[in-house]
């Protein structure tokens, strides 16, 4: 491969790339507030992990065996979406 | 592990790494006070024949404070953060603790092996990434073991979704984790020649390609090491000691992307007008800009977590020294981008502006933050209230005094200095021979060492406070939840 | 799918590590590939120029001293002709430096001389009143490794190609004529320097770091 090549395609990958991450990061942003919005996810919740950090209080959100697996259930009702 | 009610966390190796932030801290920063002083009073470059002179020192100080101090400070807050935010205790895992005791006792043995070798000179002469490639291996060793430690760690937790912080710690280590084993490719030429200091290496890149990814490195080893963790104790620290969640969750979370994907990039502005090709520098300035974004969201993020409770900072010192380490940070996050615009790099490149700016960071941002972080550990760490409030305010006050010092008079200088090189006569030609640029920066050097000082006065107030709290101090009964308890 | 990545720490930190190698990707890696071309007329250092390199690099002279000359006026009136990226072909490291508490050594060879380096190192100010270098005494006591220095030009010669012993290139050859040379170039600096210990070591057979280190400032131009 000789480096035009390598340079036309570093422009390309750089183009495509920045672009995808761009499209990623509002998805992000819109995800991240209809998600609040629509009562699925509160996200602010989460800021309580630092506050409540003492071995004894309960998680935000435990890890459980069943809990996973609603998880992975609401993982799939997404993805449907 | 159901009898969670009996574990408590452990803090053994947060101490110890707590202990070793302020013995390299100290050691660090007196080296830097003296160089300092040296720049202003030359005579005392020959304290110690060849291994007291400004040249040897310079590696040493820059290597103690970002890779003794700093990353103690990274790790003595990991060993504490970690285990409080995702729920479990290092205690539950012989494993872990045996992993993070081993990480703590070879960084030690490398720091020591650091410091001898860059007093012989021994050194590759790249900047933040001096060591020759024995140390080099410690180094990946000691990097991996962490890397173990804090996946383990994430392995066990009861918490299910990993906090802001943790994000934070993940990202500092994937990220020194490469830049560190990309800048450092080297051959050694013993093993090829047969011949020649054991200990020697020649790098795998010549001329404009070394300068690329040395940059590339150089200026992501200040995202990742002075930028990245340090974000992950302020988002820690800050809500946990006013007691306030976090302003805006999704804006730390959209903060976090941003600058993981912005900051890489911004590597080209330390060689703009070089010989690397201009689509890296131009690319490198424009980053640089964007770069304020994913910076002042954090930045902005905690001061707003104040809002409504701006009366803590009077109350409380440890708020004092965060909310200014956050301002410190949008200082130097805005300093940074001005800096890298062309024009402005034209003066202000090779100048005192630059270490000046570095100090806006390191001093008011990175080594703030540290302070107050380890002061709100120790009285839970050590279960006895922190040694007294009031030395912790004068503390303050002299360091901050100390950083305004320190960036005001190398602002002057620097900016004096890119003036007066490119000052021509009336015929055009250069008004000042290279040594009149120098002795006019006299006063400045002077009063930069000055602010060194105060700071580094600061530290040892730090560090006898700090003792004061582990041995005489009077003991606690149960954890604060919010606000640390000190005496008057 | 955003949350799933949130609570999944191995999918994370591959994300994470993704988003942050991207712009090594397109920025540097490419690079890599496009080895420097010299520009004609450029050569590697010598063993003893490269004994003088290490000096350089032991003493960290590139932390006060770059070795990049901008194409401003200002700066090519005071150094010389702007730094081109071919020049740099056989710097392994590259010694640009990031501060100018100095002037700049990139073409320093052209205007400096063996018995101005000579006095200048031994104690700065002499040369340059109200300079803030400190002296470099134990230049003219320590001595220089040229064993090392050849390990070097032999390992890039085997592993990077580096054209030690073409035509027209310095010869490097075996150790024993390695030596040799390096002798003979150092005598050179040693007939132009003033320090009698200097000159007596080299009798005895030893080259002191001074006179690496101005054989590899000579060399700058």
């Amino acid at each position: 491969m000789d480096m035009e090549t390598i340079r036309e395609l570093q422009a390309y990958g750089y183009a495509f790339f920045t672009v995808f991450l761009a499209v990623i990061l509002y998805a992000y942003i819109y995800h991240l507030y209809k998600s609040e919005k629509n009562g699925r996810r509160d996200y602010e919740k989460y800021a309580r992990m630092a506050l409540d950090d003492e071995i004894t209080d309960s998680p935000v959100e435990k890890i459980e065996p069943e809990y996973q697996e609603k998880d992975k259930e609401e993982r799939l009702n997404e993805l449907a979406k | 592990m159901q009898s969670s009610n009996v574990i408590n966390y452990d803090y053994t190796i947060a101490k110890y790494f707590a202990i070793a932030t302020i013995v390299f801290g100290i050691i660090g920063m007196s080296v830097g006070v003296l160089i300092a002083f040296q720049m202003a009073f030359p005579e005392l470059n020959n304290l110690a024949g060849e291994y007291g002179t400004f040249g040897r020192l310079r590696p040493l100080h820059t290597d103690a404070v970002a890779f003794g101090f700093t990353l103690s400070g990274i790790w003595a807050t990991w060993y504490y953060v970690g285990q409080r935010v995702l729920k479990v205790s290092l205690a539950e895992s012989p494993f872990l603790m045996f992993m993070a005791k081993l990480h703590f006792w070879l960084y030690i043995v490398g720091v020591a092996a650091v410091v001898v070798s860059l007093l012989m000179g021994i050194t590759t002469s790249k900047e933040y990434a001096e060591f020759e490639w024995p140390i080099d291996i410690a180094i990946v060793l000691v990097w991996v073991i962490w890397g173990i430690g804090l996946f383990g760690l994430i392995g066990i937790r009861r918490e299910k979704t990993l906090y802001i912080s943790i994000w934070y710690y993940i990202a500092a280590f994937l990220g020194v984790a490469m830049l560190y084993l990309f800048n450092n490719m080297e051959v050694p030429t013993y093993f090829v020649a047969g011949m020649g200091k054991w200990y020697h290496s020649v790098s795998m890149y010549a001329g404009s390609n070394d300068a690329m990814v040395q940059w590339w490195y150089g200026h992501n080893a200040v995202a990742f090491v002075f930028t990245v963790p340090i974000i992950a104790m302020i988002y820690y620290f800050l809500p946990k000691e006013s007691g306030q969640p976090v302003f805006s969750y999704k804006l730390s979370l959209l903060s976090f992307w941003g600058l993981m994907f912005v900051y890489l990039w911004a590597g080209g502005h330390h060689l703009l007008y070089s010989t690397v090709p201009d689509w890296v520098q131009t690319m490198g300035s424009l980053f640089s800009i964007i770069l304020i974004l994913p910076s002042w969201g954090s930045a902005i993020n905690m001061l707003l977590t104040m809002k409504g409770e701006w009366g803590q900072i009077k109350e409380n010192p440890l708020i004092k020294f965060y909310v200014l380490a956050s301002t410190f940070y949008m200082l130097s996050t805005i300093e940074g981008p001005i800096q890298a615009i062309k024009s402005v790099n034209a003066l202000a490149h090779f100048t005192d502006w630059i270490p000046g700016h570095v100090h806006d960071g390191t001093l008011g941002w990175v080594g703030f933050m540290i302070i107050g972080a380890l002061f709100h550990m120790a009285p839970r760490m050590y279960k006895r209230e922190i040694y007294s409030k009031k030395l912790i305010e004068i503390q303050f006050w002299i360091q901050t005094t100390g950083i305004v010092f320190y960036f005001t008079s190398m602002w002057i200088a620097g900016i004096t200095q890119g003036m007066m090189w490119r000052a021509t006569d009336q015929y055009g030609n250069l008004a000042y021979s290279f040594i009149d640029t120098v002795t006019v920066l006299h006063p400045y050097y002077t009063l930069r060492a000055v602010g060194g000082a105060l700071y580094l006065l600061g530290v040892f107030m730090w560090a006898y406070n700090m003792y004061k709290t582990m041995t005489a101090s009077k003991a606690i009964e149960f954890e604060p939840q919010n606000a640390s308890p000190m005496a008057a | 799918m955003f949350h799933w990545l949130e609570k999944n720490p191995f999918f994370f930190a591959v994300g994470v590590f993704l988003v942050i190698a991207y712009a090594g990707i397109v920025t540097v890696l490419p690079d890599f590939m496009e080895s420097a071309r010299p520009l004609k007329g450029t050569k590697p250092y010598t063993v003893l120029q490269l004994a003088g390199r290490h000096v350089y690099i032991k003493d960290s002279c590139n932390a006060c001293h770059s070795q990049m000359i901008r194409p401003f006026k200002s700066e090519t009136d005071r150094y010389g002709k702007y730094s081109m990226s071919g020049e740099y072909a056989y710097d392994r490291p590259f010694l640009w430096g990031s501060k100018r508490t100095g002037p700049d050594l990139m073409r320093v060879g052209n205007y400096r001389t063996t018995n101005w380096h000579e006095i200048h190192m031994y104690k700065p100010s002499s040369m340059v009143p109200g300079s803030i270098m400190p002296s470099y005494k134990h230049m003219f006591t320590n001595t220089a490794d040229i064993e090392t220095a050849y390990a070097e030009a032999y390992t890039v010669k085997s592993v990077f190609n580096v054209p030690y012993d073409e035509e027209d290139m310095p010869k490097l050859g075996t150790w024993e004529e390695a030596q040799k040379t390096a002798i003979a170039e150092a005598q050179l600096i040693v007939d132009d320097m003033k320090d009698p210990q200097v000159k007596e070591a080299f009798a005895r057979g030893e080259i002191k770091e001074i006179v690496a280190i101005i054989a590899y400032l000579n060399s700058l131009q």
